[in-house]
């Protein structure tokens, strides 16, 4: 089994995935279950991936390739999840902020986390305080992960924060910011939770939020 | 020297009298508060009224102040473009794409349309006839009109910031691999119109051309080297080899990784050496003797969020590392966009007095 896994995770890592959707189909057959699939081969394949573009060593390609086949694999597995007892790390809300219709890095993002193992809503650009605030209530979601790629609009995450503390719900997610002007000092000043450097970062502060 | 001259000369890696200060954009609101209020005023007025050296961009032209012209698009703007009704020195195609405009009137790429072979149909639907003589004839009388002593560029595009926008960010990375060809295809179709635009161009008393082609980000370029050079390469350096005047060549983001085969193109000059991504003092010292500089005063915090006094500190220091010997410009990490602080704006300008002189 150990074989196969690692087979798959390779192939997922250099987005080849005619031969990943072929493989975890063989998996699948030899009796492998779907969530041994996710949790040892295309969620450490897609880490593998997030390291490398983190690194410098993958570029945009690249890492969309890996995410593609990714999932891929994920569409032809969750069937057979949704049967079993696999469930997600945990749900976020993405969204780039009101007033910024930039939506290139909020898209990563969401790739990353998903290819991460995470259900995302994406609530897609020029997304109110007032939408994120009722995405909190209706989807429960355990992050809200804003997006800015203009100064212009980083205030917007200002009061998106205050908006989800008036409404009362600012302690039930957890909040990360990101995007080119964004930086750990302003998350710090507007009362984020965490600033993601780029896309793998903000996976990478996700996971460390949920331990 | 005039400014023309003080331009030109930083253009050639050449030290001028003082630093010159040249910008790719001022956003028309942005212009308009410089002007106190008016919209009638000349290209050399507003370089007057700020000290800086060449223009190119657009101007209010006496009506209200739109954003941005660069990023206008539909298949309906080819009158627009032959029929300019306020004055602008742009040569950029428009974008093939599904476009949206923001409350200010900003516009936006909602979806690039170049998906599929299929969708190679849209540049003849969406291409103005780069033959088409009427915006030639009307920017020829008003760069007559308006040139002074100023130094006058038109922006043009080398193609790839409009393959990737009209692809879509995310198309374009998978059909680099699932149709390479139809990618280098849709590069070819955007430079070679670029480069009958050129033809006219030459013609015209453009003292030197901007390249306005975004592929990078913050981190790092939207590819590597290896596809830097099988995609881009070859048909940006057919447009630079069809450029018979001097050239800047403008990416936001972080350009190290293919710098080396960037600057085989042969452009004069870089622009904007964004602070957040690139090092001015390891561009002075690693291309410093190859390109001239431009940029580099931080428009995501100091020239927006920052003080007056956090100006003219970074404008001191970006002279001190990048003006040495010449061959640097100042200007803005990207445009003096129209959310810039007016006195920000104003320290600049201030700033580069004090301490641009050599």
């Amino acid at each position: 089994m150990a074989n196969i896994l690692e087979t798959i995770k390779e192939k997922c890592i250099r987005g080849k995935r005619v031969e990943v959707i072929e493989e975890v189909k063989r998996a699948l057959a030899e009796g492998v279950d779907a969530k041994t699939v996710m949790n040892e081969a295309l969620i450490p394949a897609m880490a593998v991936v997030g390291e490398k573009y983190s690194s410098g060593e993958f570029f945009l390609p690249q890492m969309m390739l890996g995410a593609r086949a990714m999932s891929e694999a994920l569409q032809l597995l969750k069937p057979y999840l949704a049967q079993g007892t696999y469930e997600r790390k945990g749900k976020a809300v993405v969204g780039t902020v009101a007033g910024d219709f930039h939506d290139i890095g909020k898209n990563i993002v969401k790739i990353m986390l998903e290819g991460g193992g995470y259900e995302v809503v994406d609530l897609g650009v020029d997304v109110s305080p007032e939408a994120f605030v009722n995405a909190v209530k209706k989807e429960a979601p355990r992050f809200i992960l804003m997006s800015a790629l203009i100064t212009l609009t980083m205030d917007s995450m200002r009061k998106t924060i205050q908006a989800l503390e008036s409404a009362g719900v600012r302690k039930q997610v957890l909040v990360g910011i990101g995007g080119a002007p964004v930086t750990q000092k302003f998350a710090d000043e507007i009362g984020a939770d965490f600033y993601g450097s780029d896309a793998h970062g903000a996976v990478e502060k996700c996971n460390q939020m949920l331990h | 020297m005039t400014p023309r001259e003080r331009v030109m000369t930083a253009l050639r890696r050449g030290q001028p009298d003082q630093v010159p200060w040249i910008e790719n954009e001022i956003e028309e609101p942005l212009q308009i508060q410089i002007m106190g209020g008016r919209t009638d005023y000349t290209p050399g007025e507003l370089c007057r009224a700020l000290g800086m050296d060449g223009f190119g961009y657009h101007f209010p032209t006496g009506r209200a102040g739109a954003a941005s012209q660069a990023l206008q698009t539909s298949a309906s703007m080819k009158e627009s473009f032959y029929f300019p009704k306020k004055i602008t020195f742009d040569f950029v195609p428009p974008w093939i794409a599904d476009m949206g405009v923001e409350p200010g009137g900003r516009t936006f790429v909602k979806k690039g349309l170049l998906v599929d072979r299929d969708s190679l149909k849209l540049f003849d639907a969406f291409l103005p006839d780069p033959d088409h003589p009427a915006r030639y004839e009307q920017i020829a009388k008003w760069i007559e009109q308006y040139r002074e002593d100023y130094a006058v560029y038109a922006r043009i595009r080398l193609g790839t910031a409009s393959l990737i926008e009209s692809m879509g960010l995310d198309v374009f990375s998978l059909m680099l691999y699932d149709d390479p060809e139809l990618v280098k295809e849709m590069h070819l179709r955007f430079s070679e119109w670029t480069i009958k635009v050129l033809g006219h161009l030459n013609q015209l008393d453009f003292d030197f051309y901007w390249a306005n082609d975004d592929h990078a980000d913050t981190k790092m370029p939207w590819v590597n080297m290896e596809m830097y050079e099988e995609f881009f390469f070859p048909y940006q350096k057919m447009v630079a080899d069809a450029m018979r005047k001097p050239w800047a060549f403008h990416s936001d983001g972080n350009l190290f990784p293919i710098l080396p085969g960037l600057v085989k193109l042969g452009m004069n000059a870089i622009h904007p050496i964004q602070p957040a991504a690139m090092d001015i003092g390891r561009m002075k010292a690693e291309y410093g003797s190859k390109v001239c500089l431009i940029g580099n005063i931080d428009l995501d915090y100091t020239l927006t969020l920052g003080t007056p006094e956090e100006v003219d500190k970074e404008v001191k220091e970006r002279i001190a590392v990048a003006g040495k010997g010449g061959g640097y410009m100042i200007s803005s990490a990207n445009s003096l966009t129209d959310y810039c602080k007016i006195d920000n704006v104003w320290a600049m300008s201030k700033a580069l007095k004090k301490y641009g002189k050599y």
